[in-house]
């Protein structure tokens, strides 16, 4: 019995419980995802793989806009999130005291749920909203269409803000770990040699938290591009983002319609493998110069 | 031994006999007795508060007190409620979750043709047989598609236009007229993105308006459809930049929609309910200055309904329950524009003198048209096939 529990298997054993329910729901969804995506949906009646429905949707022009519009969407947003994060983090580092207030109020977006995030956008940013009514008020502009339309527009604006606002401080908070968990004598090393403020943040900090740089802004983009609830309350109607487009079709009433869904839906799929295999190029670059 | 499987099996598959059939084969007292002290899940678009509140207070209280019948309103629309009974039948789930829907139109047939339904009821319920024109064809068919028995009657809806007669001294009084007002107007009008159920009305108007009339339209191909409706796509795309946005965008919702004219951003809305305008001013969304008004042409009528799941798990608490909403109680209560300001749909040769007059002395409010005028202006819908279609062209005609 006691050999039993150094057989090398146990520790699977122990976790088979977790690891089921992740492989049936999970892989399961994968799966089916994709059979359906390839045409097979024997319930519907509709037997023999193709390939056609991919064809189909990757040549349609909703698509591509849609796929352009959704790239773009996440990588403004994570870009203009990480530079101002890693600026933010930076401040945080450089406050020799602990101010337990700005410490907490930070964090306060990392918990507040997309919906209400995007409720809040609204309430803000629309042009009937809190800010166009202040304009007005100072009497900036005269009347409502005045205000710059920024929710509902074309180059998703509104979208962004939320995921900025929301995500800064995710990456404030992933950055700053890293931060004051390196060596404060390579500064004061540095600053005794004359290097300037700049030289210590370029040379100092920022390659040593550069993996975790680099590991903030992939989350943040996969997590931006899959992302439905922001992009559904304050999209435009055309072009929408990826994740809207396919729930639109997937609540067509017209089943045959589905493996068209499941065709966006593996194309998202398919994107966010390939970002995780740049992430992880770019950690084993980078590890390999990482001084511990 | 053998005799025992055998007798096991018999009766597992007795027990296991749908129970549909049997529902309809009992007597009304059966149907009440079975229905006390359980749970209607009443499955209903939800982005009404006044009729939300409407459902969740007199006819939850006047269920459980009458009836020991506990209601539970899901606001959940056909959008969505069809695709859940659409997975259920495929995998062919027998005892599903919800007992009652709020449906009509193209939903409806959808649900009619993929056997989602139970029934039919219709003939069961005491209050259809007591008050129900069955004869009408307000009744017999939903969107040109007949009901038989499948749905009961709830209430009837007219298409109307709102606007503040504040910001505009006189509404339109026709089509042209509001052609010409949208133009003069810019950026102070848009409806909502379709499939909404009342832009995509609204996107009919402009169909009846632009193409000939809807009569052509009940006996007719698909494609020489398709080709027919062309002006009208022309015609949104005409004044596509005179709409809010210059229709760069169109709200999400007709929430939405409400919520901009409410802002004061837009300034006409519209709605299928003809005393929304008086409820929300009452209720204090709307401003005090709304009005409602008709097209010469006359705006879109029809009949919404109630239906049961083919896998409702109280079937015989759903039928009480539409039974009750079939009530002279239930349909007065309705009419009144602060509880929803739904019309009735009761048969006024059924009604006694005293519940006539107490229809006729509702105060439908200053913003509702009178009951002769919107009577005059009425044009029925169109069959409910054509209207996913319209949608599909929409999309890609308009919306990009």
């Amino acid at each position: 019995m006691f050999k039993f529990r150094f057989n090398k298997w146990y520790p699977y054993l122990l976790l088979s419980p977790a690891l089921i329910v992740l492989l049936l729901l999970f892989l399961g969804g994968v799966i089916l995802g994709l059979s359906q995506s390839l045409g097979y949906f024997p319930v519907l009646g509709l037997e023999d793989p193709t390939f056609k429905y991919y064809l189909e949707v990757w040549s349609s022009t909703e698509f591509l806009h849609s796929l352009a519009f959704s790239l773009f969407i996440s990588f403004v947003s994570a870009s203009l999130t990480t530079v101002i994060g890693v600026f933010f983090a930076y401040q945080l580092l450089k406050m020799r005291n602990e101010n337990k207030i700005i410490n907490f109020l930070y964090k306060l977006p990392i918990i507040v749920p997309h919906i209400i995030a995007s409720l809040m956008i609204f309430l803000i940013l629309t042009q009937s909203g809190i800010l166009s009514r202040f304009a007005y008020h100072l009497g900036i502009i005269d009347e409502i269409a005045q205000f710059p339309r920024l929710v509902f527009d074309k180059n998703g604006f509104g979208i962004i803000a939320a995921y900025l606002w929301k995500q800064i401080p995710f990456v404030v908070l992933m950055v700053y770990t890293v931060l004051k968990q390196i060596n404060g004598s390579f500064e004061a090393a540095a600053k005794n040699l004359g290097a300037s403020e700049s030289q210590v943040f370029r040379e100092i900090y920022l390659p040593l938290t550069a993996p975790s740089i680099a590991s903030a802004f992939i989350i943040i983009f996969a997590f931006s591009l899959g992302s439905f609830e922001i992009p559904y309350l304050l999209g435009p109607t055309y072009p929408q983002t990826l994740s809207v487009l396919a729930y639109k079709n997937y609540i067509s009433l017209d089943l045959t319609q589905r493996p068209y869904t499941m065709v966006i839906a593996m194309s998202l799929t398919m994107i966010t493998v390939i970002l995780i295999i740049i992430y992880r190029k770019i950690l084993s670059l980078i590890s390999r110069y990482h001084i511990d | 031994m053998k005799k025992t499987i055998v007798i096991l099996i018999v009766a597992v598959l007795i027990f296991s006999l749908p129970a549909a059939a049997e529902v309809l084969e009992k007597s009304w007292d059966e149907i009440l007795n079975e229905a006390d002290g359980k749970t209607v899940n009443f499955y209903m678009f939800g982005g009404d508060r006044r009729i939300n509140n409407w459902v969740d207070t007199f006819v939850a209280d006047n269920l459980k007190e009458e009836y020991n019948i506990h209601v539970h309103r899901v606001p959940m629309g056909p959008d969505d409620y069809l695709n859940k009974l659409l997975g259920e039948k495929q995998i062919g789930r027998k005892t599903g979750s919800i007992d009652l829907l709020w449906i009509n139109g193209e939903n409806f047939k959808i649900a009619k043709e993929n056997e989602l339904l139970f029934g039919p009821f219709a003939e069961k319920l005491p209050n259809f047989n007591k008050y129900i024109d069955k004869d009408s064809k307000s009744v017999t068919h939903d969107f040109g598609y007949p009901t038989e028995g499948y749905e009961a009657p709830y209430g009837k809806a007219q298409f109307t236009f709102i606007y503040d007669s504040a910001k505009t001294a006189e509404a339109p009084s026709d089509f042209a007229g509001l052609t010409a007002w949208i133009k003069d107007n810019p950026g102070k009008f848009t409806y909502a993105a379709l499939p909404d159920f009342t832009s995509s009305a609204f996107v009919r108007h402009v169909i009846y308006n632009t193409c000939g009339g809807y009569e052509q339209f009940y006996d007719m191909g698909e494609a020489e459809f398709k080709r027919t409706i062309q002006p009208a796509m022309e015609y949104l795309k005409e004044i596509e930049p005179y709409l809010w946005r210059e229709g760069e965008s169109y709200p999400a919702t007709q929430a939405q929609l409400d919520n901009l004219y409410a802002d004061g951003e837009v300034w006409m809305t519209m709605g299928y309910h003809p005393t929304k305008a008086a409820g929300e001013i009452e209720k204090g969304n709307f401003p005090e200055s709304s009005r409602s008004f008709v097209i010469e042409e006359g705006t879109i009528s029809n009949t919404h309904f109630l239906a049961i799941p083919f896998n409702a798990p109280q079937k015989e608490a759903a039928l009480v329950a539409a039974n009750f909403l079939l009530s002279f109680e239930a349909q007065y209560d309705k009419m009144i524009p602060a509880n929803w300001g739904d019309f009735t749909v009761l048969d006024t040769e059924k009604l006694s003198e005293k519940q006539k007059n107490k229809f006729k002395n509702i105060d439908l409010g200053k913003a509702t048209l009178p009951l002769e005028e919107l009577e005059a202006h009425r044009v029925p819908e169109i069959p409910a096939k054509w209207v996913p279609i319209i949608e599909e062209i929409w999309s890609k005609e308009v919306a990009r």
